[in-house]
């Protein structure tokens, strides 16, 4: 107080009240308060803001790797084209010249690893070199990829260096590869012709075009993408509220001092912006660093170069303005259901409830856009953007479900024993938290679902029935443009090979019937094949065969075909054989008397029809070129007989084709795509887990003096362990509920797009069960830093 | 060495915390029925004595017998039985769970014990009922005063039928009048339930309410014999 009476007793003039800031200075101060909150908050303040910026960052690096992949593919494809034969070059085959080079595909197999490699040879003193080298490989030499250097040189290798067996002069640099995983080769030879196979080359670079991804797999892969990002969007929403209780009763200290609800509003937005700002440089950081890693890294038998992982700018910087832009909206929107007053925080619309309306809405209108969308044709081209849409919707429509789910439910829940209450009384007071936390969980497990629902509808477009039969023959070979003894030899090299049973080989190539044509007329041609009686009997339906016999063969049941069969087989008559070729044709006089016989499937489930004449008919050597094939069947006893062939086609031919028969064609791009779900789904849920556990710690960490008067009055460990176990399981339970039914929604209306049946409704099981050890791994972690927070140091207050 | 007919007793403990003692050397011990304060300023070393004496802390040396039995020589299950049949505990601040309603918090104890929940809310009732916060029972601790909750938490304290009651400070966070109130509901239900106290704290017009007091200082009590 004051006296007026006593002049001069005041002292100094009290200093003037600073004049109020401006608007935009108010917001900048209170937005600096949020930041030095976050920032200044000591140890466990740190720890916090360490929290949400780790969450936030483990988010943000995935979310460059996504957006790095279009770039990613592009240069793959860029490099790949780079390498091909240019169309310029395939126009001008008719002479060589100084740049020329022949070139034969001598690509190769060495256990489950393909091998791409070229023989070379250079026809002039200026050869056109591929990308990634820079000299041309002399006669016996060769230039490697790095990882093919480093599987050579490896100690189980033995029989690829065999195969391989060219002195390594050099490698082959990154613009040469399509990863840093590739095994590809280049080999100088000094003995290939034109005549043997080889193929002239004057120039590198493809024209840049690529075909279309089909529709189908244009549907898997925004499916993927989906299913992938939509969960780490939601856990960096829910990483950004880690703390939020504690932040929310400093706040309320803020409006005992005469902070007004805007202020706090903006000094909340600070704080979040300052952890998602840290969280985004970490994430950045957490992506330069790994991708230094990339390049030894090889999943699914992709690998990537560092250069290549460069994110898509516009979407980088949509990240970037987004993450924060997200922190501030989402700590705001939370802020809506909690008034903080000067004296506490009080939580609002507890009496209201939830409301399910508006949240069935969202997945609904999810639904109706992928219905109007329409059907998917499986040659039309297809429009990722409403496809995308309506998937978001109907994850992010499960995701806004949840919360009103786990309130209803654990709302009705009463009585059990201790722990159960326990939980279910938590749970009850904080039931958002809880759904919060598994929100992610349930988007992706049920985007999992519906994506294995549409893997296994589609599984018949991808996994095709071949007709090969491994029961005869495990492997086949193949070598075209083979003359001379060349043709015989090579049949007899592959039965000689160690373990070989027996070899299904035979020479083959095209009868044509002797005449003048028309230049529109089709000339009546059809295939010979050349081999043993044994052979023969393994490619038609032969009663009678001896050395010296011929056949003519028909295919079964096709009458068509059986009659141009005859316009050339004619019995008695002269057929050319190997016209068109560049070489003198051979004639050859079917013999009268040959029988006519009907065609059966060989071992690859090939009908082969035509004139069939064994060896002692037909001398196969005298051919002006032909194609030898072989089926081989071998003692899978001995240990590396597949690369014991391989060496034997290898060494008759490096350009011979070499497959191994398989009942069952499997797509390697389907195979990889579905692994790549398999491996993102498990990463995005133990991302949810580290989520999931950080909370658990959070409210363990508050709880601690409360854990330590429980503990007072003997409380037994296990008690509160099985309450942190249901506290976790109760809500993931209901998750998977929500996820298991609309995963099936979603897999059945995509199902439905793409014109194919739901073939198994039961595949949500293996999600389930990750689920269910996302909650023990999540209360087995929770449990040592719960103990260690039992002990009775809790209860001291000096 | 021990008193005759104490119920609860300790010999010479020692608990250090770091290098900063909390106990030199105290000794203590209180009957059946007793309402016994331990005084002392703050860091005095009260709440430690406490705290060993009802095993929830091990002292570095020295002897505590509850009822013939060496506490120290139990194990950590042993001591917790112990806390849940014959001990019950009422705190300054912050010793309800939140989550639970009032009439569940105070049936916590007996529930621990293994009774059926509905048998554990009666009890609770009555007690809730003798400590005049009958009306609170659906509650939730968030939603009663501070009074109030003390209330609820010695009737916890008492519904489990312990032995021994210790009591840290229980008035420390209310008002004179609502500290006495509390007081005088916890002695006289100890009193006619011929339970003891052990009564932790700094308040002269709180220790009144005991039969005997203690005090601690620099982590020694003084002033053990019995002055009833």
């Amino acid at each position: 107080m004051i006296l007026l009476d006593k002049p001069g007793t005041t002292g100094a003039p009290a200093p003037p009240r600073p004049a109020p800031p401006s608007r935009g200075a108010a917001v900048l101060r209170d937005l600096g308060l949020g930041i030095r909150f976050a920032a200044g908050g000591g140890r466990e303040g740190w720890i916090r803001t360490l929290l949400t910026a780790v969450g936030v960052g483990l988010g943000v690096a995935l979310l460059l790797l996504a957006s790095s992949v279009p770039h990613l593919l592009d240069a793959r494809s860029a490099r790949d084209q780079a390498r091909k034969e240019s169309p310029a070059s395939t126009a001008s085959q008719s002479g060589r010249t100084d740049r020329s080079v022949l070139r034969v595909d001598a690509g190769s197999d060495f256990g489950d690893e393909t091998i791409s490699g070229f023989l070379m040879r250079a026809e002039g003193a200026d050869p056109v070199l591929p990308p990634g080298i820079d000299r041309f490989p002399a006669p016996g030499t060769m230039v490697v990829s790095p990882a093919l250097k480093e599987l050579l040189a490896s100690p189980g290798s033995g029989l690829l260096r065999e195969r391989l067996a060219y002195r390594i002069t050099g490698t082959i640099g990154d613009d040469g590869l399509r990863s840093p995983g590739e095994l590809r080769y280049y080999a100088g030879s000094d003995t290939l012709t034109t005549a043997r196979g080889a193929h002239r080359i004057t120039e590198y670079g493809g024209a840049g075009e690529t075909d279309p991804v089909p529709p189908l797999l244009v549907v898997l892969i925004v499916m993927v993408c989906v299913v992938l990002l939509v969960p780490v969007a939601i856990f960096i929403a829910t990483a950004v509220r880690f703390g939020g209780d504690r932040r929310d009763r400093r706040l309320a200290a803020l409006r005992l001092v005469g902070a007004d609800i805007r202020t706090t509003r903006r000094i909340a937005a600070g704080e979040a912006m300052f952890g998602a700002l840290l969280g985004l440089l970490l994430g950045l950081a957490f992506f330069l660093v790994g991708r230094l890693f990339v390049g030894s890294v090889e999943l699914w038998d992709v690998s990537a170069f560092p250069a290549d992982v460069v994110p898509d700018l516009r979407l980088g910087l949509l990240i970037v303005v987004a993450v924060p832009l997200t922190a501030v909206l989402v700590t705001l929107l939370a802020m809506r259901s909690v008034v903080i007053e000067p004296l506490g925080v009080v939580r609002r619309g507890r009496e209201r409830g939830r409301r399910l309306w508006w949240r069935l809405l969202v997945p609904a209108a999810g639904l109706s856009v992928l219905v109007m969308k329409g059907r998917v044709g499986e040659f039309d081209p297809v429009d990722p953007v409403p496809i995308a849409t309506g998937a978001v919707l109907v994850l992010v429509g499960l995701a806004l479900l949840l919360p009103w789910l786990v309130e209803a439910c654990v709302n009705r829940l009463r009585g059990g024993p201790v722990p159960w209450q326990l939980a279910t009384r938590r749970l009850q007071l904080s039931s958002g938290a809880a759904s919060r936390a598994v929100s992610g969980v349930t988007v992706a497990v049920a985007g999992a679902i519906a994506l294995q629902m549409l893997f296994a509808a589609m599984s018949a477009d991808f996994h095709r029935a071949t007709g090969e039969d491994p029961s005869r023959a495990q492997f086949a070979a193949y070598s075209e443009d083979v003359t001379g003894d060349a043709a015989t030899s090579a049949i007899e090299r592959f039965r000689a090979t160690e373990g070989v049973d027996t070899v299904i080989g035979s020479v083959e190539a095209y009868a044509t019937k002797p005449g003048t044509y028309a230049e529109d007329d089709v000339t009546p041609t059809t295939s010979l094949t050349i081999g043993t009686c044994a052979t023969l009997r393994e490619l038609a339906r032969i009663d009678r065969c001896e050395d010296g016999d011929a056949f003519v063969v028909h295919p079964p049941g096709d009458e068509e075909q059986a009659e141009w069969v005859d316009r050339t087989a004619r019995k008695g008559k002269t057929v050319l054989i190997g016209e068109g070729m560049g070489r003198e044709p051979f004639r050859w006089t079917l013999p009268a008397d040959t029988p006519t016989v009907t065609a059966r499937k060989d071992p690859m489930g090939e009908i082969h029809h035509g004139i069939m004449a064994t060896t002692g008919a037909l001398d196969a050597s005298k051919l002006p070129g032909a194609t030898i094939v072989a089926q081989i069947r071998v003692d899978d006893r001995v240990p590396d007989i597949a690369e014991y062939v391989r060496n034997t086609a290898y060494r008759i031919d490096p350009g011979m084709r070499f497959v191994e028969l398989n009942p069952v064609a499997r797509d390697r791009m389907y195979d990889s795509v579905r692994t790549g779900l398999q491996v993102g789904a498990t990463v995005v849920l133990l991302l949810i887990a580290a989520s999931m556990l950080v909370s658990q710690l959070e409210q363990l960490r508050e709880r601690r003096r409360l854990l330590s008067v429980l503990v007072a009055f003997g409380t037994r460990r296990s008690t509160l362990g099985w309450s942190v176990l249901w506290q976790t399981a109760v809500p993931v339970a209901l998750g998977l509920a929500v996820a298991v039914a609309g995963g099936l929604g979603l897999g059945a209306t995509l199902a439905w797009m793409i014109h194919k049946t739901v073939v198994d409704w039961w595949l949500f099981w293996p999600m389930v069960g990750a689920g269910a050890g996302l909650i023990a791994v999540v209360t087995l972690a929770s449990l040592p830093p719960l103990w260690r927070l039992m002990r009775p140091e809790g209860l001291r207050t000096e | 060495m021990i008193p005759e007919g104490s119920l609860l007793s300790a010999h010479d403990l020692r608990k250090t915390y770091g290098s900063t003692p909390a106990l030199d050397g105290a000794s203590f011990s209180v009957h059946p029925g007793e309402v016994v304060a331990v005084m002392g300023p703050s860091g005095s070393g009260k709440s430690t004595l406490l705290h060993c004496l009802a095993g929830i802390v091990n002292p570095d040396s020295g002897t505590i017998t509850y009822a013939g039995r060496e506490l120290s020589a139990m194990s950590d299950a042993e001591r917790s039985a112990l806390r849940r049949s014959d001990f019950g505990f009422v705190f300054q601040f912050g010793q309800l769970v939140p989550e639970l309603t009032c009439v569940e918090n105070v049936a916590l104890p007996l529930r621990l014990n293994g009774v059926k929940r509905k048998a554990a809310e009666r009890t609770a009732l009555e007690w809730m009922e003798r400590l005049e916060v009958d009306g609170l029972g659906g509650k939730r601790p968030g939603e009663v005063s501070g009074g109030q909750g003390q209330r609820v938490a010695v009737a916890r304290a008492l519904a489990g039928s312990p032995k021994v009651i210790f009591a840290d400070e229980p008035t420390g966070a209310l008002d004179s009048l609502n500290g006495e109130r509390v007081m005088e509901l916890l002695t006289e239900a100890a009193r006619s339930s011929h339970v003891a106290v052990v009564l932790v704290t700094h308040e002269a017009r709180v220790a009144a309410f005991s039969d005997r007091d203690v005090t601690v200082r620099d982590g020694r009590a003084h002033n053990l014999e019995y002055s009833a």
